[in-house]
């Protein structure tokens, strides 16, 4: 993926997007079909334990699975998850950071298929693993589009 | 049916429940939960819908509740695996999860959720608890 794609893809899931946002989603790495995506405890964003919620880590693993596709495609069209598996292998462990990498390993049709990851950020412990199947060339226009208009790329 | 111990705990207590902003509501039709679109939950911002994950966490939440009150636990189950079906596009809105238990076994509990933005199913999740 271009430098430019890179930006783009760095500018949609970063701080203008409420959800991202929110999370303190960072854009590790991305290309060749596959991405990398971390972020840190946040308190709001915790279980009563201290550690992120699973909700944290689902959310995270689906936002790298879109990102994993959009790698491998070259573009960021519109894409929707149609399943997403993920198994809980561990907890995080309270104040731990996520660092979770997707790879896109096919498209056939309008099917993109994903399988990553998701470790803890200091001792690279599995937390959980994902699978998943995607919808590409939805409904609506490409996620780049409205950054395109506004000059941002 | 009021809400016990543990399920209040987990609603007033827990930051990302928080975040989430659902509410729980037991009535005669049997327990469910309520999500009020909020901007941090979006997912697509141009088509304006839920976030998949949202929409997973909202629906394993909404299972672990469940759970707590039909096997009147004293604590927040373990998920051990999840598998989640996007049937149709959640737009922003209210939505609903319904629950439940397809089998409560001894060592496994799977529960079922059904998400409805108004009365059209948009997700199915399947949650898998261990003892």
């Amino acid at each position: 993926m271009s430098d430019r794609y890179l930006t783009m893809a760095k500018t949609f899931f970063g701080t203008s997007h409420p959800l991202f946002n929110a999370f303190g989603v960072e854009v590790e790495e991305v290309g060749k079909g596959r991405a990398a995506m971390s972020l840190s405890c946040r308190p709001t964003l915790c279980d009563r334990h201290g550690g992120l919620h699973r909700g944290v880590v689902v959310t995270l693993l689906d936002t790298n699975c879109g990102l994993a596709i959009f790698s491998r495609l070259g573009d960021m069209r519109p894409i929707a998850t149609i399943d997403l598996r993920v198994d809980f292998i561990r907890p995080v462990p309270a104040g731990e950071g996520i660092y979770s990498e997707v790879e896109c390993y096919a498209v056939r049709g309008d099917i993109a298929y994903v399988r990553g990851q998701g470790c803890a950020y200091s001792d690279h412990n599995l937390l959980a693993t994902v699978f998943g199947s995607f919808a590409v060339g939805t409904l609506g226009p490409a996620f780049d589009s409205a950054m395109k208009g506004e000059g941002k790329v | 049916m009021a809400l016990n111990k543990a399920q209040k705990e987990m609603l007033e207590n827990t930051p990302f429940v928080e975040f989430l902003g659902l509410e729980a509501l037991t009535s005669d039709e049997g327990f469910s939960c309520r999500l009020c679109f909020r901007e941090q939950h979006i997912g697509n911002p141009l088509l304006r819908t839920f976030h998949g994950g949202i929409l997973a966490s909202f629906a394993e939440i909404t299972a672990a509740l469940y759970l707590m009150e039909s096997l009147d636990l004293v604590e927040e189950p373990s998920c051990s695996s999840m598998t989640f079906d996007y049937l149709r596009p959640a737009f922003a809105g209210t939505i609903r999860a319904e629950p439940c238990i397809v089998r409560a076994g001894r060592r496994f509990v799977v529960v079922s959720v059904d998400v409805y933005l108004d009365k059209t199913l948009v997700s199915i999740g399947r949650f898998i608890y261990s003892r």
